[in-house]
């Protein structure tokens, strides 16, 4: 076999290529059966199909999740397998929470960088239909001598005593609370609402727009050559089916608050549970060009953060965001395009209204001026995680591939990205337009 | 013994029940954990008063946590408030003088008296608190801070301000049954930057048994911008008579915050001293501190084995109490001599050699009966009440090296000491604070800590008291 000529150590750029994702389904629907491996099995070999890509060009896999399959975490290196890809293309698995797509593009981009490797694919996928439920420690620990090793008649009647009360072992619920606070996301977007003075209504109003804009994209065909046919157990599946393209105000307006009894956050301005996948092809600019293609963007920064969980949960991007730009050398105003996460319309308008803030820019950035004012013209053209959905791991490389297209497809220049993530994590990345 | 009023909820319902003309105090609210990024986090805090620190006070509170509610004529007073509460998403509230909206309760009043320049601005006091004060949550915080009367040019100004000790004073006790503390904080023209810790420390519950005390904020003492967490990390502290009460809380609050205690005891108390060194990964140093040698032996040790120390806690102290006419010599003698005579000796070796870094923290004991006076302490009394004079006269010496000196006085303290006083005593001193109640050990290293922080650089030369309000000693 020949041997791979080697680029360890050598700065080269990283370019994204093409992206494309599965079309993003509420949990406990049309994606039931598939897990989050099958999701990103197809979301990648979707990707060979539409490239042509050789095989033996790829380096490695990088694949985000949130809700990883305990019984093989590593999906990266078992789509390889499902694939039937060379045994060289190796894998890895990152988990930053939301952020996790974006953390697998940018660990791509990084390796690329160094030279570490030319080709990768890299991109997320969770399903929330799949989430394992657990049991307690106590039943654990119980069952262990039945589980692993050959257990005794008395050890099954030891396990029985070791079982009571009976509520100590059934399977805890699973959801989406911090571990050291014990605050539900929900209850977080709840407490900043009303820290940040967010109204219903421009929550409302907020998530109205998301779901115009997604419906429109997909209307106009804007998403055509990003989203691929999935055939599921109940027939195929063409599009996104969260998307409410007739929502009101009005109808968002009736619904109830969900976390609290005088609350703003409700199921209509929140991000839905959602199984969906997307993944990235990402090159050195030289190899790119040299295989022929094309490369829609590259990036040109990015960042990562932490705030206090117990404070501002979902505050992070209102810092990462101005970081990324810092180490960009480019400002707010330079940006062509702002894709924010939309965990919940709270969060979004929470982290706008930060970044607008000349106390937010000295107290917390060390800024004189605000990072600024984003214009809504110019701002989650497309609509978000509210209206399209948000398969946690995925949601990172959705967003990688809608606007590395948008940057390649329309002259604009740059974009800049901001992600929310459990944990009080904060993600974003300035992507720009190549030649 | 435990205190009956306080632990055993049958005997408060019981009381509370009947009516009994008996005050049941209020059980207050304690710190847990380490310094936090956000004391006040959440905290509802009414600031008010028409000094210049609006801007000073909207940033200190809003990054501890708090949600303003600011008390004035129009919503401008807002408007220092505004920036600040974007960058901690803590927006302020307006709330109309004189004014205290249906069913609004808060957890803390500031009032800003830093500009009162006749006793007729006093009033102001009145207009701002009197519709709140009876609205405080159960442990709130009340904090006065105006100007210095010594700086004051005219003595109507003098007046004015030394006026706002009085009023805080007489407030503590009446709010004290609630389990809130009143205090007041003196700061120095251009000490204003480091009015922060100050009121990080007095509205947090570490300060829960410290009221009616006045603080003193000054430029004296050299340094620089401090942590808010961690705040001891990388430190050295030497606590002596380390091993059990006050000393032995102290050295556990002092590694919370990440300082490497070295825990000084008698070498009789070896087990009980080594066993709180071992708990806080601390070390231990056994020496009699009135032996001829110990102020050499403490000074070679810390340099050798640490490089020297940033903070030093006299904790050690003694009790020989009899009447003056029946006290033997060498009564006199041991209480004077460990209380008192020990520490300068100690000190001045640390300073001769250079062993306490720039930077330093000296904190001494003395206390409340010393200062006040009490039957069969007069050795007692001679001895704390001259840590009191040691105190104010070393710090201004030490100052341009960023050392600062004070002292704290305990009230009455749950502790060994305490707990064998005849009942009737007892149970009499522990009501005769504005809080109702005794205090306990962590209550003194809480405060001891707070003035070993870089963050108190502003406070030096003090004697502050951790009496919960005491009735005597002033």
């Amino acid at each position: 076999m020949a041997r791979k000529k080697s680029s360890w150590g050598k700065k080269q750029r990283a370019v994204v290529v093409t992206g494309v994702r599965t079309p993003f389904v509420k949990a406990f629907g049309k994606f039931l059966e598939l897990d989050s491996i099958d999701l990103a099995d197809i979301a990648v070999k979707s990707l060979l199909e539409r490239t042509d890509l050789p095989h033996e060009e790829i380096d490695s896999i990088v694949w985000g999740g949130v809700i990883l399959p305990s019984l093989a975490p590593n999906i990266a290196r078992e789509v390889a397998l499902d694939l039937r890809l060379p045994a060289s293309v190796e894998g890895m698995t990152c988990t930053r929470a939301c952020a996790s797509g974006l953390q697998a593009v940018t660990l791509a981009a990084a390796a690329i960088e160094r030279g570490e490797a030319d080709v990768v694919i890299a991109g997320g996928s969770d399903s929330t239909s799949n989430a394992p439920l657990n049991l307690p420690q106590k039943a654990v620990h119980a069952l262990a001598p039945l589980a692993f090793g050959k257990a005794t008649p008395g050890d099954y009647l030891g396990v029985l005593s070791q079982m009571m009360p009976i509520t100590d072992i059934l399977p805890k619920m699973p959801k989406i609370a911090e571990r050291t606070t014990g605050e539900v996301m929900g209850e977080s977007a709840e407490s900043m609402a009303r820290r940040n003075e967010i109204t219903r209504q421009a929550q409302d109003h907020f998530a109205e727009r998301s779901h115009h804009r997604a419906a429109a994209a997909i209307a106009s065909g804007r998403f055509d050559d990003e989203v691929t046919a999935v055939e599921a157990s109940g027939g195929w599946v063409y599009a996104d089916n969260i998307v409410r393209g007739d929502t009101t105000l009005e109808k968002l307006s009736k619904l109830r608050p969900v976390f609290a009894k005088d609350g703003t956050v409700t199921a209509g301005n929140a991000s839905p549970l959602t199984d969906g996948a997307a993944a990235v092809l990402l090159m050195s600019e030289e190899k790119a060009r040299a295989l022929g293609y094309k490369p829609l963007a590259a990036f040109r920064s990015w960042a990562y953060v932490g705030v206090d969980p117990a404070d501002q949960l979902l505050i992070g991007p209102a810092l990462a965001m101005p970081k990324a730009l810092d180490r960009a050398g480019m400002e707010l105003k330079d940006m062509s395009v702002v894709d924010m996460h939309e965990a919940f319309a709270a969060q979004v308008l929470s982290v706008t209204k930060a970044l607008a803030s000349k106390g937010f820019a000295e107290m917390r950035l060390g800024r004189s001026q605000p990072v600024g004012e984003i214009d809504e013209d110019n701002f989650n053209i497309y609509g978000g995680s509210l209206s399209i959905g948000h398969p946690f791991g995925a949601t990172g490389a959705r967003m990688v591939t809608t606007m590395a297209n948008e940057l390649a497809s329309t002259g604009k220049e740059t974009a800049l990205l901001g992600i929310c993530a459990a944990g009080g994590l904060g993600a974003a990345a300035v992507l720009e337009a190549v030649d | 013994m435990s205190d009956l009023l306080l632990e055993n909820q049958n005997a408060r319902k019981l009381i509370k029940t009947l009516g009994l003309p008996i005050p049941v105090p209020e059980k207050l609210a304690r710190a847990k954990g380490p310094y936090e990024e956000r004391p006040l986090d959440d905290k509802k805090v009414l600031v008010c008063g028409t000094g210049g620190l609006q801007t000073v006070l909207a940033q200190i509170l809003t990054k501890a946590g708090a949600n303003p509610w600011v008390v004035g004529d129009t919503d401008a007073v807002l408007e220092p408030f505004i920036g600040p509460g974007e960058a901690w998403a803590r927006t302020p509230h307006w709330v109309q003088t004189g004014d205290a909206p249906e069913g609004e309760r808060i957890d803390a009043i500031v009032f800003d008296g830093t500009g009162l320049e006749s006793p007729d601005d006093l009033r102001q006091v009145y207009d701002f608190m009197h519709p709140w004060i009876r609205r405080l949550n159960r442990s709130g915080r009340v904090v006065v801070i105006g100007r210095p009367a010594a700086d004051a040019k005219k003595p109507a100004r003098a007046a004015a301000r030394a006026g706002l000790e009085g009023f805080t004073r007489s407030l503590a006790k009446e709010i004290g049954a609630n389990g809130t503390v009143a205090n007041s904080v003196f700061v120095e023209e251009g000490a204003e930057s480091r009015l922060g810790p100050v009121l990080r420390f007095l509205l947090s519950p570490r300060s829960a048994f410290i009221s009616c005390q006045p603080f003193h904020v000054s430029k004296l003492a050299k340094g620089d911008e401090a942590p808010d967490t961690h705040v001891l990390g990388g430190k050295v502290a030497l606590v002596t008579g380390a091993a059990r009460g006050i000393g032995e809380a102290t050295a556990e609050l002092l590694a919370a915050e990440g300082a490497h205690v070295v825990c000084l005891d008698r070498p009789a108390d070896d087990a009980p001293c080594s066993k709180v060194a071992q708990r806080i990964g601390g070390s231990v140093l056994l020496v009699d501190i009135t032996d001829e040698d110990a102020p050499a032996r403490i000074a070679n040790e810390l340099k050798e084995r640490f490089g020297g120390v940033d903070v030093v806690v006299h904790n050690a102290g003694v009790t020989r109490d009899k009447t003056l006419g029946r006290m033997k010599p060498d009564a006199w003698d041991m209480a004077v001599d460990v209380n008192l005579g020990a520490v300068i000796r100690i000190t001045d070796r640390l300073l001769e050699d250079e062993v306490l870094r720039p930077g330093g923290r000296i904190v001494c004991l003395s206390s409340v009966s010393g200062i006040a006076g009490n039957r069969g302490q007069t050795n007692y009394s001679a001895s704390k009440a001259g840590i009191v004079g040691f105190v104010e006269a070393l710090a201004p010496r030490v100052a341009k090296k960023g050392i600062t000196v004070n002292a704290i006085a305990p009230g009455f303290i749950e502790t060994r000491l305490t707990s064998a006083m005849p009942v009737a005593i007892r149970e009499v001193a522990r009501r005769m604070s504005a809080v109702g109640q005794g205090g306990k050990p962590e209550d003194v290293g809480q405060a001891i800590t707070f003035l070993a922080t870089p963050g108190a650089v502003g406070v030096t030369g003090a004697t502050v008291r951790v009496c919960g309000g005491a009735l005597i000693g002033a």
